[in-house]
Order: structure tokens, then sequence, then C-alpha cells
């Protein structure tokens, strides 16, 4: 029983963090600990700043098909 | 032992699938169960995936693990991030489904329940998905290249240029043929009317909340959107009910397509986060909830296929669309079984967030399959009504009858029974004034689906709840592809006037954005005018010429597929691409032919042209029409045009491949392959993309 609702836990755990990530909730955490904003330290951009840029270019190449 | 086993499992879904098949193809009984469909699709989806997929993957491709994807040489959180398999599905499938799937197998089962069925499975299986997965590879070794870049640097200048075109005609078309089916489905309907026009300040409030008020938080912003939307879709029963409200809801199409028009406008203009994003968020997640609902419907209610295996349209001469068998069925189901738009987001997005080679095969080949699934439920939904109902729902009044009585006794004529009492009940039951003459495909799916749902939830009472909750389901995501479009047609309108007129080009400079969006607006907006007008129904012309402009791009893709891989030295295995490209160069080439010369003016626009001048000649037509007939005239011109233009860039760049191929085989030409260079991965074996804790 206790295994069981480890699983359940720890798919439920996986299924929350996959949504997130596929809605584009956790874009700004995703971008926070890429290696690039590593690299360039304290220049990174706010969370507004980094929705509407990300937005920005998102809509600027196809991304919804027929 | 092991072994054994494995093979024996598999060799018992390959026999289901088999026998699954042979049921749909040779039952000739009173009606078939949905399951059978269900069996059918997925066994030889999972044959197709463990063997041909993994075939491609190991022999055609050889895709090397070791190699580090675009996602980790550039990570720079934005557009290269390295992304889990099953995150990028869900992106990809997102990215790659749009109503094509649902509405081409609609409109097909004209012809019976089993043309477009066999074909959206094995299409998917040896055309589209193979499409897809190979250039999503070609894309991933090449930094996440375009299409357009990849024919330019791997095939010619000159196909680059062609793809370029390619882009933008079928872009132009596909446009104004689905915002045709929005207009016919939101036509004289107040209560569908309503519930769509609440979703622009719904997304408006949603744009507001995500920019402004919690910036990102896309689930809490697009939770409080959902719901109110589907309190809106519940709202939209007192409006029709009202009768001032109803009046003001009640619109017309032509009305219906400036308002389409004007929107797609201001959405293309308008900042993104304010309108856009909002409403793909939205539409992201109903079309989600809506395609598992539907999914789930079929599997619990089982519904019964109606419509026979093979109509008598198959000759022709069918309502929804003029047109035999061959090549129309091919034409008409572009997604679910190929399309040439996929190449785009195969080559755009998912290349630049891929986490290891080998994911491409699940990601490219695997949702691609679950699209071609999608095509197969709308199939069972279009197919589950009585016939004659779905005839009445999607035939034009030149053709079946302008009066109700007049419409039922010819479709009970071609051995549909139906009577005018029977539309009237089931449109009075879905909450419309009327079902008659609503081509397009979206209604009838909306009915199709009403039906399933109602009998898994609510039953007869719920039935005009879920057939408005359907409408807006499928509206809400044309809508998306609408705007979204509209706003890439336009950069591409500014990148081409950038080469005459620089500060054109410039993407931030006001009175470009406004001109940019009235050009590529004014183009699918005169499509879609037509269409409106057009007195067989505008989805009779528009659509092939859609099919048509999509599989245009499929070939393209195709082709730089076949180039890449000769130049691999992959000469053995060439067919994999070369019968796909053969079979799409045969159909697109006949559709085209037949829709430009065929002597029945329902297929042939020149005839049809002629057919209208020669009445004009007679005096048949009244001086109050003169105008409208000649504008007709002008359309059918206008149409075969544009099928010529698209014909001859097939043919042109079929003779640029051949020439490249033969260079190539020849060695007189260079086969130099312009992939990124090999660098190893970093990454650990399991890794992910998720960092620990990552909650």
């Amino acid at each position: 029983m206790g295994i069981a609702l480890k699983n359940l836990r720890r798919f439920g755990r996986g299924f929350w963090r996959g949504v997130r990530e596929w809605c584009g909730d956790a874009a700004y955490e995703r971008y926070l600990r890429s290696s690039a904003v590593r690299r360039e330290g304290c220049g990174q951009m706010s969370a507004q700043e980094f929705y509407v840029q990300q937005l920005d270019r998102r809509y600027s190449r196809p991304n919804r098909c027929c | 032992m092991r072994r054994l086993g494995r093979i024996l499992i598999w060799f018992v879904v390959a026999l289901l699938g088999a026998c699954s098949l042979a049921k749909i193809a040779l039952d000739r009984g009173e009606s078939l169960n949905a399951m059978w469909f269900v069996i059918a699709a997925v066994c030889c989806y999972l044959v197709a995936y463990r063997l041909y997929s993994a075939f491609l993957a190991a022999r055609l491709l050889a895709l090397d693990d070791t190699r580090a994807t675009p996602s980790e040489r550039h990570d720079d959180g934005r557009d290269f991030v390295p992304t889990s398999k099953w995150v990028l599905f869900g992106h990809h499938f997102a990215a790659i489904a749009g109503p094509g799937p649902l509405v081409g197998p609609t409109l097909a089962a004209q012809f019976g329940y089993l043309p477009g069925t066999l074909w959206l499975i094995a299409g998917a299986a040896f055309a589209g998905c193979v499409q897809d997965f190979i250039i999503l590879f070609c894309s991933i070794r090449r930094d996440g290249k375009s299409i357009g870049q990849m024919a330019r640097e791997e095939v010619s200048k000159r196909s680059g240029f062609i793809a370029q075109i390619a882009v933008l005609a079928i872009l132009v078309i596909l446009l104004g043929v689905v915002a045709l089916v929005v207009v016919n489905a939101l036509k004289s309907s107040p209560w569908a009317t309503f519930t769509l026009a609440m979703t622009i300040p719904i997304a408006l409030l949603v744009g507001v909340y995500l920019r402004f008020v919690r910036p990102g938080r896309v689930l809490e912003g697009s939770l409080l959107g959902v719901a109110l939307i589907l309190f809106v879709v519940i709202a939209g029963q007192w409006v029709a009910d009202s009768a001032s409200w109803s009046r003001v809801f009640t619109l017309g199409g032509i009305p219906l397509a400036f308002a389409l028009i004007v929107y797609a406008f201001a959405a293309s203009a308008l900042p993104v986060w304010l309108l856009l994003a909002p409403r793909d968020y939205l539409s992201a997640f109903i079309k989600a909830g809506a395609i598992f609902a539907l999914a789930a419907g079929i599997l619990y209610v089982r519904p019964h296929v109606l419509m026979p295996p093979l109509t008598r349209f198959i000759d022709g001469n069918g309502p929804v669309f003029a047109g035999k068998i061959f090549p129309f069925c091919f034409i008409t189901i572009a997604c679910g079984a190929i399309s040439g738009f996929h190449s785009l987001i195969s080559s755009g997005t998912t290349p630049k967030m891929i986490l290891r080679e080998s994911h491409a095969r699940f990601i490219g080949y695997g949702a691609m399959l679950l699209e071609s699934f999608v095509g197969v439920m709308a199939m069972v939904a279009a197919c589950a009504m009585t016939p004659g109902v779905y005839f009445a729902i999607n035939s034009p009044p030149s053709i079946v009858g302008a009066t109700p009585d007049a419409a039922a006794a010819t479709i009970s004529g071609w051995g549909y029974p139906l009577t005018a009492q029977t539309m009237a009940g089931l449109a009075h039951a879905v909450g419309e004034q009327t079902l008659w003459n609503r081509a397009g495909g979206a209604p009838s799916l909306a009915v199709g689906m009403a039906q399933i749902f109602s009998n898994t939830i609510g039953g007869e009472r719920l039935l005009s709840i879920w057939y408005h909750f359907a409408i807006m389901f499928e509206a809400l995501f044309i809508l998306t592809v609408l705007d979204a479009g509209t706003r890439v047609g336009r950069f591409m309108v500014q990148e081409l006037g950038g080469r005459v007129w620089k500060p054109f080009g410039r993407t931030g400079w006001m009175p470009s954005i406004l001109l940019s969006s009235a050009i590529i607006v004014g183009m699918w907006g005169y499509f879609l005018y037509q269409g409106v007008v057009d007195p067989l129904g505008g989805i009779n012309s528009l659509w092939p010429l859609f099919g048509i402009s999509n599989q245009l791009l499929a070939a393209v893709a195709l082709v730089v597929a076949t180039t890449i891989l000769l130049k691999m030295g992959r000469t053995r295995w060439i067919w994999v691409t070369l019968l796909p490209t053969a079979w799409l160069v045969t159909i697109t080439m006949t559709a085209s032919y037949q829709k430009i010369f065929d002597a029945n003016p329902r297929i042939g626009f020149l005839a049809y042209a002629n057919a209208l001048a020669a009445q004009i000649a007679a005096g048949k037509i009244p001086a109050a029409k003169l105008a409208d007939t000649q504008r007709l005239i002008f359309n059918q011109r206008l149409d075969a045009t544009v099928t010529a233009v698209l014909a001859l860039m097939i043919i042109a760049l079929i003779l640029e491949a051949l020439l490249q191929w033969y260079g190539i085989l020849s060695r007189r030409s260079a086969s130099t392959l312009q992939e990124s260079p090999y660098v190893q991965t970093q990454w650990a074996e399991g890794y992910s993309g998720v960092a620990q804790g990552d909650d």
C-alpha cells in the first residue's frame, strides 16, 4: 500500500510538472536555470520582460498548424 | 524464450489489426460498431511504430544519442530549451493538430467510411509520419533550421524560393478556407456567435492577468479563462432564447466574414500578449480536453457507424464537393494522413527543444500517428450519424434544393431516407434555427460529437449544450490558427517587402505592421469572401485548393528529405521518401489538372466560368445578378490560375530535384551535407532535462 501510494505521488508530481512545462507555466523557472543565464549572471530578465519577449518570438514563426 | 514471447505478442497485435481492417473493409451488414475502427487503427499504429519507425531510426537515419542536440549546444532558456520527451511530444502534438484532421475526414465521409479510414491509417504510417520524423531529424542535425533554409542549402536556391512561396500560398489559402468553416458554423446561430464573440473579451482579460497581475502564470490564467468560456457556452442559450439579444447575434455569411477579417487584422497588429497568446492558451487546453473527451466518448458509447463503406458519390458527383475518389479523397484528407504544414513545425520549435536524437522517433513519428487517430475519430463521429442528416447538413441548396421538403426529397432519392421534420427536430434539439446548408464539416462534426457526448453524459437534455461546446471548441482553435497564421503571414509579407523597400521590413514599425497586416488579411479575406458568396458552397472549390497547396509543401519537404538521404549515402533505402513523393505528385497533379480543365462545371474552374459566361451571353442572367455573376466568373478564373501556379511550382521543384539527384548519383556535383559538426553530449545517460526538486 505504502509503495503504491509513493508511486502514485511520484506519478502525480511528474504529471503536474509535465503539465506546467507543456503549457509554459514553468518557462521562466526554466529560463533562470538555463546555462545561458548562469553564464550571463546578473543580466537576466524579469518575469514580465521574459514573458513578453518569449511570446513575441514564439508568434513570429509558424507554431500552429492546419 | 522472452524474445519468442515478444514476437508472439506482436504477431497477435498484427493479426488483430488485420482482422479488424478486414471487418471494416468487407462488412456489408446494417451497421458496424466503431470499436472496429479503434482496434484497427491502434493495432496498425502500434505495428507501424514498432517496426517501420524502428527501421527508419536504426537503418535509415542511424540516430545517435552520443551526439549533442541543438538544445544542449545552444541552451539559452528561450528558443533552445532541453525538454523531456513526453512534454515535447505534447508541445509538438498541440502544434500540429489543428482543424484539418477534424474537417478533412468529415468532408471525405461523403465517399463512405472506407476510403478515408484506409488513407488516414496507411497515409500516416507510410507518408505523414515519415515526413515529420525525417524533417525533424534533418533539422536537429542543422541547429533547428527551417524547411526553407534546408531546401536552399541542400537542394538549391530556387527550391528554397519555391518553399518560401509555397508556405505563403498555403497560409493564405488555409486561412481563407478555415475562416469559411467558421462562418458556416456560426451562420444564423446566435448561440454559437455569442459564445465565440465572448471568447475575445475573455482572452483580453486573461492576457492582462498574465501580463500584469501574475506574469507568466499560464495555468492560473488559462483555468480562469476556460471556466469563463464554459460559462458563456451555457449562457449562449439565454441569448438564443431572448428575442432582442438573439437578433443582435444572428448574422449572415457576409457580416460574419467581415467580422473575422477585422478580428484577425486586430489580433495581428495588437501586442501578442494581449489577445493572440491568451487565446492560444485557452484553445490548447480546450483542444486537449475535447480530443480526450471524444476518444473517451467513442470508447464508452461504442456508436454504430451508419454510413455505408462506399457511397454512390465515389463517381465524382458528391454534393459536399465534386470529384472522384481518386484523387479527391487524398486531397481532401491532407492533415491526418500527410500534411506539408507539419514540416514547418518539425523544422521550427521542436528540433530546438529535443533532448536526444532518439526522441525524434517518438515525437516525429508518434505525434503524427496520434493526429491520424484524431482523424479516424472525426471519421467515426461523422459516420455515426444518419447518412441523410450528414448530407443535409453538408450540401448546398443549389444541389439539393432550396426548401427543406425539396432537399429532403433529393437526399431520400439518393437512397438516404430523410424527412424535413427530422432535420427540424434535430435543429431544435441542438438549439439551432436550422441545420440545412452548413457545409464546412464543423456543424456535422459537432452534431456527431454532441450525439456521442450526450450518450455519455446528460442524454437528450444536454444535446444542445454539447453541440455548442463542440462548435465553440472547433471555432476557438480555428480562430487561433487564423490570428496566429495572419501574424506569421504578416512577417512573411514584411520580409518579402523589405527586399524591395527596406523600412517595410522593420517588424516593429507601425505603418509597416498595419500595411502588411492589411495585405495578408486582404489576400485570405478575398478567398473567404468568394467562398461565402459561391452558390456551390465555397468548400467545393476552396478545400481542394487548400489540399493541393498543403500537399505541394509536403512534396517540398519530401524532396528535401530525399536529397539529404542521397547525400548521406542512403540510396538503398531511398524508396522510403521517394514513394510518398511520387504518390503526392501524382495526386496533386491529377487534382490540379481536373480542377482546372475538367468539363464538369462543379469540378473544373474554367468549365464553370465558361458555363456562367454562356448564360450571360444567352441572356439568362437577370440584370440585377449580372455583376455578381461576372465576379463569380472572375473568381473561378482566379482559382484556376492559383491552381496552375501551384502545379507549375511542383513541376519546377521536381525538375530541380531530379537534376540535383542525377548530379549526386553520377558524382557530377558535390554531395556535401550542410550538417552541424559532431559534438559529443555532456549529459549523463539518464538525463531527462529536469533539474532535481523541480516540482
